[in-house]
């Protein structure tokens, strides 16, 4: 079921070429979603349009059906809904201390300071920064501070979290970390959105894919059909992912069975080659 | 990272009540002022010595604290120390006595001063403020200020060390025109980087005010009476001396 729709976005920054070029993209409720695309290709415009931060020249954003409005009240419940985290997280981090930022946002829904208080606790908890509570952003190293960015606004509770690049800037390690917090939240039932152009990346953790080249979604889908699209991927300047070309390489060679999973996981290409050298 | 910042994020005293800490600093300033220098002043800058040492501050890091002002405490005490005359250039009168008061006097104020600097993040020191009746716009404002500082003190350092890997600080020419160079590019980097907080900030929902909860430290009645035991042994003898 659809929870968030873009449709005929279109968008050009002042003086600049268009960002979004009559964009459609639809978003399924619980799901994973990875939006690839070349860098300087639009990926944080079009978050910023689902965000409700920009407004588009014509088109429609949706949720649940309902058309975004752009009236000060109308986005401020609409980001009641739709939360943001942008790809540095030095945009977001403003307060003294990690508990004090995580706060902001629950205090603007208007809730009771014991109400916000515990959603603190719960984000910082979900994000295994508690630890991290009383000390200042510029005191974190840039992991710490995506993963305080990401509390931020999880204590929002959005039905719906977009994400800017989220592994960007993080090391292996890092990476990690933030995708089980992020995984977390998705068993949780929040809906993740979030733009990459780690194509391994995309393979490894999404659901669904959609490929982003010229300001248009160019192909949408679940991750197995759209990333084993290569005319689709070269549209978009991306290669297919490796564990994807082994696994289907495998198939074709009839080396694994034409209905067992396809390895997403590092763990799953060792043990497909495990499963080959026997 | 700024010494007292990084101080006061790590002090022992961090988690202690503001107002623990403000009547113990403040106490220390008003009797560095109030008391006869010697040896009031001196107890002064003694006491707050070795409270910031119990606090976790280092006495490396303490002299590295109070040099700059104790500098410019120097620099002003020379017009009171010396005398220049038809004689030429010699002590005054007596014999540098004022000079060397109003340096210990200066110098145990600045030192209470930065007991509470060293023990108490400033993010603390701007909710307390607040708590006291400033305008929470002037506290918003000042607690922007605050965080942009670190991260300008970043973007600068990080340009500072792509100039030198290119031979941009070779040089004193080359060292102002980078130096140059880097002021005039952080401005416009600050305001993108202004903008896109802005967007930051609209993402969870900004009304034009930065409110936050802030951790809440109770006062120690405990507490309170060391501070004023303190107080109270040095008035005594500051005046019985």
């Amino acid at each position: 079921m659809v929870i968030l729709e873009a449709c005929g976005l279109h968008y050009a920054y002042p003086g600049g070429a268009p960002a979004l070029a009559g964009l459609d993209l639809a978003v399924r409720r619980g799901r994973r979603l990875a939006i690839l695309g070349p860098n300087g290709a639009g990926k944080t415009t079009l978050l910023l349009h689902l965000n409700g931060t920009l407004e588009p020249k014509s088109g429609q954003v949706r949720i649940d059906g309902a058309a975004m409005a752009h009236g000060r009240a109308q986005r401020a419940s609409w980001r009641r809904r739709v939360g943001l985290v942008l790809q540095d997280p030095d945009d977001q981090l403003f307060a003294g201390t990690v508990a004090e930022d995580v706060s902001f946002g629950p205090l603007n829904l208007g809730l009771d300071e014991s109400v916000v208080a515990a959603r603190v606790a719960e984000a910082l908890e979900s994000l295994r920064i508690a630890d991290l509570a009383d000390r200042p952003p510029h005191m974190l190293s840039f992991g710490q501070k995506k993963r305080a960015a990401i509390a931020g606004a999880v204590a929002m509770r959005p039905d719906i979290l977009l994400l800017d690049e989220p592994s960007a800037g993080l090391d292996p390690f890092g990476t990690v970390h933030l995708l089980a917090a992020l995984d977390r939240l998705c068993q949780g039932g929040t809906t993740l959105v979030f733009t990459t152009h780690d194509v391994d990346l995309a393979w490894s953790w999404a659901d669904d894919v959609a490929l982003f080249a010229t300001g248009q979604v160019v192909r949408q889908g679940e991750a197995e059909t759209v990333l084993a699209d290569h005319q689709a991927l070269a549209a978009a300047h991306l290669k297919p992912p490796f564990l994807l070309e082994l696994g289907l390489k495998a198939r074709a060679l009839g080396l694994l069975a034409a209905d067992a999973p396809l390895p997403r996981k590092r763990a799953d290409g060792l043990a497909l080659l495990e499963g080959l050298a026997r | 990272m700024i010494r007292t910042d990084r101080l006061a994020a790590a002090s022992r005293w961090k988690d202690k009540s503001l107002s623990e800490k403000a009547v113990t600093a403040l106490g220390l300033m008003g009797l560095a002022l109030a008391l006869p220098p010697f040896p009031g002043a001196l107890a002064v800058l003694v006491a707050a010595s070795l409270l910031a040492w119990r606090s976790g501050v280092g006495p490396a890091d303490w002299l590295a604290l109070l040099a700059p002002p104790a500098a410019f405490i120097a620099t002003g005490t020379v017009a009171l120390a010396v005398e220049i005359d038809a004689a030429g250039l010699h002590l005054a009168a007596d014999g540098g006595r004022a000079g060397l008061a109003v340096a210990l006097r200066a110098l145990a104020a600045v030192a209470a001063l930065l007991l509470l600097a060293a023990t108490t993040p400033t993010p603390a020191l701007i909710g307390g403020l607040r708590r006291l009746g400033l305008a929470p716009e002037l506290a918003e404002v000042a607690l922007a200020i605050y965080r942009f500082i670190f991260i300008l003190q970043d973007t600068a350092q990080t340009m500072h060390a792509v100039q030198a890997a290119r031979l941009g600080t070779v040089g004193w020419r080359r060292r102002i025109r980078s130096a140059g160079l880097l002021a005039a590019s952080l401005l416009p980097r600050a305001l993108d980087r202004a903008h896109r907080q802005e967007i930051g900030l609209a993402a969870r929902g900004f009304d034009g005010s930065l409110r936050t909860l802030s951790a809440h430290r109770p006062v120690s009645v405990w507490g309170l009476a060391r501070a004023a035991i303190l107080l109270v042994s040095i008035a005594g003898l500051g005046l019985a001396w």
